[in-house]
């Protein structure tokens, strides 16, 4: 399955508390094509940011296997994940986490430093990062804490790109801004897609998650397809209706 | 992560956090600054002793010998000869006392009557003119090496001094050379032994035999050598008797080299204490720097995460924060180092001004290895208390350092 850049299968993660077993996780299955854009739906408590992290090899599936471009990631140690994350990911998140300080160029070469390839062209490479993303080349030398949100989303998302990596991941990536500003940077992503890269969106809003090909929703940690989906709100909706039912006939008594 | 990029975290890092990191440093530059300072004044003050007592001459050997009668030269010579492997020459000293006169002025005067030699031995320096010769020994000239006092008395300075005469006894003398020192080298002048042995009167026996070692002898096994071969010379017991009277005998042999071992083991034992106030401090300052960088990595552990996320490893992460401590106690050090020899230097003026030992002047000694020294511990106390925090930072679990608030 060497063209799926991300094959999984029943992966579960259950966290260990002082409260007792949660599972956060329970058997979710999912293959993503090269050049896919791909949004995974829930709400809050769904288990979706699991999900992310085990895709992002940030953490480890409790069971299941995960292939990230043919590579199982379960069997990797935490600095040969670090190695896969340097070079086969590209983040970006719902906060930006820009390092406030630093330069526009420096936050987009950060990735960069931790993958150990020469130091020569990481200025080009930046540059070029950020001109795919359109942001201005008057703000490069700017400190990112002086940019607007949909800016800094920008530079995060040039940050992503820097490496070349086989998956980008976003993690609500418009939840911090705007509607306008928002759709500015959903068009980046599918721009990003256009030109053959991989996308993984993590959203609970469903406008959002219409620029993808494909959605798929997350509830209670297990996948659902679109239908899946439609029938599972239609039951909620039902189960409402009685409910409902049920109070009046007991007022009507 | 490279050494550059290393670095380039660690100076944006010390920079954004600039005056709360020059507060935690103190510490470490109060502690530095005392081992400094102190170790600068000591050596100083050990400089300053051993210039005045003329101990520079590590290689002299003072002999204090007393046979139970006067020791003649003779004497000296069959040493010499029996031990001509450990000394390269044995000279001797003859004291005498005396009024010197210019015809103006009068002044009493300790008179020593050397052989050229004796100057070498002593690491004796003319301060003005030039020294006896050994031709003046040898013809048994009336020539003198005036102590400084007496011919800045006399005439003003020193340089004015040389080629004047002065008058001793029934004798006119040329003065060659003026003679400096204070303390215990103070208030001698020299002339040739025997010019003294010839022309005035009292005690001219020898009064002081002074040994110069050769290069690279063993300075404590060529006293007890010397003490030995002495002894059966001499035909005297093992001991010397516990009272010595007139009539009796003793045996003395001090080098130079165990003089300054005494004193170095004097400022050893101040040295000691003052190292362990300055420890006291350097800890202290260390506990503060932990306290910082602990900080520190609770306030950046979003961006640990992050960092975390975009590929760093363990070892970078323990990397970056231990080479941010290491460096905040290094910069403690430079300011501790350049504040310490500052104090040195103040404090060294002000024992300068109320001393009252011979003018006895201390000049601070900058020395490598102190700096050097104190950079160590500087690097050891950031690698002592950065680890625990960088091991922390490094730690952290990438997922919950994202969504930490």
């Amino acid at each position: 399955m060497a063209s799926h850049v991300i094959h999984a299968e029943k992966v579960c993660r259950i966290y260990s508390s002082a409260a007792g077993l949660t599972p956060a996780l329970r058997g979710v299955s999912l293959d993503v094509e090269r050049g896919e854009f791909l949004a995974i739906m829930g709400p809050s408590g769904s288990g979706k940011s699991t999900l992310m992290s085990i895709l992002g090899c940030l953490d480890r599936p409790t069971s299941g296997l995960y292939l990230l471009e043919g590579i199982d990631v379960s069997k990797l140690t935490d600095d040969e994940l670090a190695h896969v994350r340097s070079t086969r990911l590209g983040f970006v998140f719902q906060s930006f986490n820009l390092l406030p300080r630093a330069t526009v160029l420096r936050n987009v070469m950060l990735p960069l430093v931790y993958s150990r390839g020469s130091t020569a062209d990481r200025e080009l490479r930046a540059w070029q990062a950020l001109a795919e993303v359109g942001l201005p080349e008057s703000l490069y030398t700017h400190r990112s804490n002086e940019l607007s949100g949909g800016q800094m989303q920008r530079v995060a998302i040039a940050r992503a790109l820097v490496n070349d990596p086989a998956l980008i991941l976003a993690d609500e990536p418009t939840g911090n801004l705007d509607s306008a500003t928002g759709e500015l940077v959903m068009r980046t992503f599918r721009r990003m897609q256009e030109r053959g890269k991989t996308v993984v969106l993590i959203t609970h809003d469903s406008s959002v998650a219409g620029w993808a090909d494909r959605v798929v929703h997350i509830r209670d940690g297990r996948l659902l397809s679109d239908e899946q989906e439609r029938a599972y709100v239609a039951s909620l909706a039902q189960r409402e209706r009685e409910a409902l039912v049920g109070t009046q006939e007991v007022t009507s008594a | 992560m490279r050494i550059r990029d290393l670095f380039y975290e660690t100076f944006s890092a010390i920079q954004a956090n600039r005056g709360r990191s020059l507060l935690t440093i103190l510490g470490i530059v109060i502690g530095i600054a005392a081992v400094i300072s102190m170790t600068a004044l000591i050596d100083g003050v050990k400089a300053s002793l051993v210039g005045e007592l003329g101990l520079s001459q590590s290689r002299t050997v003072m002999i204090d010998c007393w046979p139970g009668r006067e020791v003649t030269m003779d004497d000296i010579d069959a040493l010499e000869a029996g031990m001509s492997d450990d000394y390269e020459f044995i000279t001797v000293a003859s004291y005498n006392s005396g009024t010197i006169s210019n015809g103006v002025t009068e002044e009493q005067g300790t008179l020593l009557g050397v052989e050229p030699d004796y100057f070498e031995a002593m690491g004796t320096k003319a301060i003005a003119g030039r020294l006896i010769m050994q031709s003046e020994e040898g013809a048994g000239s009336r020539v003198i090496l005036l102590d400084q006092t007496i011919a800045n008395r006399m005439w003003g300075s020193e340089d004015a001094a040389v080629g004047q005469s002065v008058h001793i006894g029934n004798d006119d003398y040329t003065v060659v050379g003026v003679v400096g020192g204070s303390g215990m080298m103070s208030g001698q002048s020299f002339v040739p032994l025997s010019t003294m042995q010839k022309r005035m009167s009292g005690n001219s026996g020898v009064s002081q035999i002074i040994g110069f070692a050769r290069e690279g002898t063993d300075m404590d096994g060529i006293a007890a050598r010397t003490e030995s071969h002495l002894r059966s010379y001499f035909n005297l017991p093992e001991e010397d008797p516990s009272s010595p009277d007139g009539s009796s005998y003793y045996i003395g042999v001090t080098t130079m080299a165990s003089v300054i071992e005494q004193l170095d083991s004097t400022m050893g034992a101040f040295q000691a204490l003052m190292t362990c106030v300055a420890g006291v401090s350097l800890v202290v300052g260390g506990i503060g720097i932990m306290n910082m960088m602990l900080t520190n990595v609770t306030e950046r552990i979003r961006e640990i995460g992050l960092r975390k996320a975009l590929g760093a490893r363990r070892a970078d992460i323990t990397w970056q924060f231990l080479l941010e401590s290491i460096t905040l106690c290094l910069v403690g050090g430079a300011f501790g180092i350049i504040l310490g020899y500052a104090g040195a230097n103040v404090l060294a003026q002000f024992a300068s001004l109320s001393s009252e030992i011979g003018g006895m002047s201390v000049t601070p000694v900058i020395s490598p290895t102190a700096v050097g020294l104190a950079s160590g511990i500087c690097v050891g106390i950031g690698v002592l208390f950065g680890f625990y925090p960088a091991w922390r930072a490094a730690r952290l679990d990438p997922v919950e350092s994202l969504r930490y608030q």
